[in-house]
């Protein structure tokens, strides 16, 4: 029933000796040790907007709660990326191949997380985004 | 130029047919095949509930760079809210919640480097945050 994540960051030439940071956490509801219990499940979506597009909508019943993000930008090409934001304000851009794993706290229902494929045009085809919510609330939907 | 590569495993039992996803991406410069060649690897100890600039703009000399934070409080009771906005000078009060982080978890993100990223401990006691910054 648990779900775990894991994150292994490892460099052999970025310091001067070799790097590596391992952290595995097991996802739990909020201030317990109890399991998360619900999830989204995977999901795979193709950008091809500029402007911004809701990933997943904020619902303030989860204000309190624990639910963890992930999101991939699938694309190949290095040059594409996707600009992530919450309630407008941008968090990051995910470059090809990048990744982010995030706590997502819905404070009020403009907290939701939307995606936009910044640099895409006709030319250069869809940007795949894959993403995945786990979370502990009852009444927790998302829209892609 | 480096090369730093980081990797996700997620295995999830929530739903009858198990969910398990791994993915490694090496870190680059904006849009680039470029590696990033700078670390930043703190460890600090808070001891009030006050909000802070855990990581500034200031610190970081590019455009595009990716943050890893872990609390490694076993406490379930001691979390951080992680903000992100315009923390201004010395009044980080415009900004936007991510997320809390219970006792165990770590994020990993993106990070544009437009806005300063801070953090609330959930009580007063001493708590321990790390965070690694690469750019």
């Amino acid at each position: 029933m648990a779900t775990t994540a894991s994150l292994t960051l490892a460099s052999a030439d970025i310091a001067g000796d070799p790097v590596s940071v391992s952290k595995t956490a097991t996802l739990t509801k909020a201030g317990t040790i109890n399991d998360l219990d619900q999830s989204t499940g995977l999901n795979r979506v193709h950008l091809r907007s500029t402007t911004n597009k809701t990933l997943l909508t904020a619902n303030t019943e989860g204000n309190d709660l624990a639910a963890k993000v992930y999101i991939i930008n699938k694309a190949t090409d290095s040059s594409l990326y996707v600009t992530v934001t919450i309630n407008a304000q941008t968090v990051g851009k995910l470059y090809a191949g990048n990744f982010m794993f995030i706590p997502w706290s819905q404070t009020d229902t403009a907290a939701a997380i939307e995606v936009a494929a910044t640099n895409w045009t006709s030319s250069t085809g869809d940007i795949p985004v894959e993403y995945a919510l786990f979370h502990e609330d009852t009444d927790f939907l998302t829209n892609a | 130029m480096a090369t730093t590569n980081a990797t996700i495993a997620l295995t999830s039992g929530v739903t009858d047919s198990s969910l398990s996803v791994s993915n490694t991406t090496e870190l680059n410069t904006a849009g680039t095949t470029t590696g990033v060649n700078t670390m930043t690897s703190v460890t600090k100890v808070l001891s009030s509930t006050n909000q802070v600039d855990l990581i500034t703009t200031g610190s970081v000399a590019t455009t595009h760079a990716y943050v890893y934070i872990n609390n490694p409080s076993v406490d379930e009771t001691e979390y951080f809210h992680i903000t992100i906005g315009n923390a201004g000078a010395g009044s980080p009060t415009d900004t936007e919640e991510i997320g809390r982080l219970y006792a165990g978890d770590f994020m990993w993100m993106p990070w544009d480097v437009d806005d300063d990223i801070c953090i609330t401990p959930s009580t007063a006691n001493d708590m321990t945050v790390e965070y690694m910054v690469f750019s």
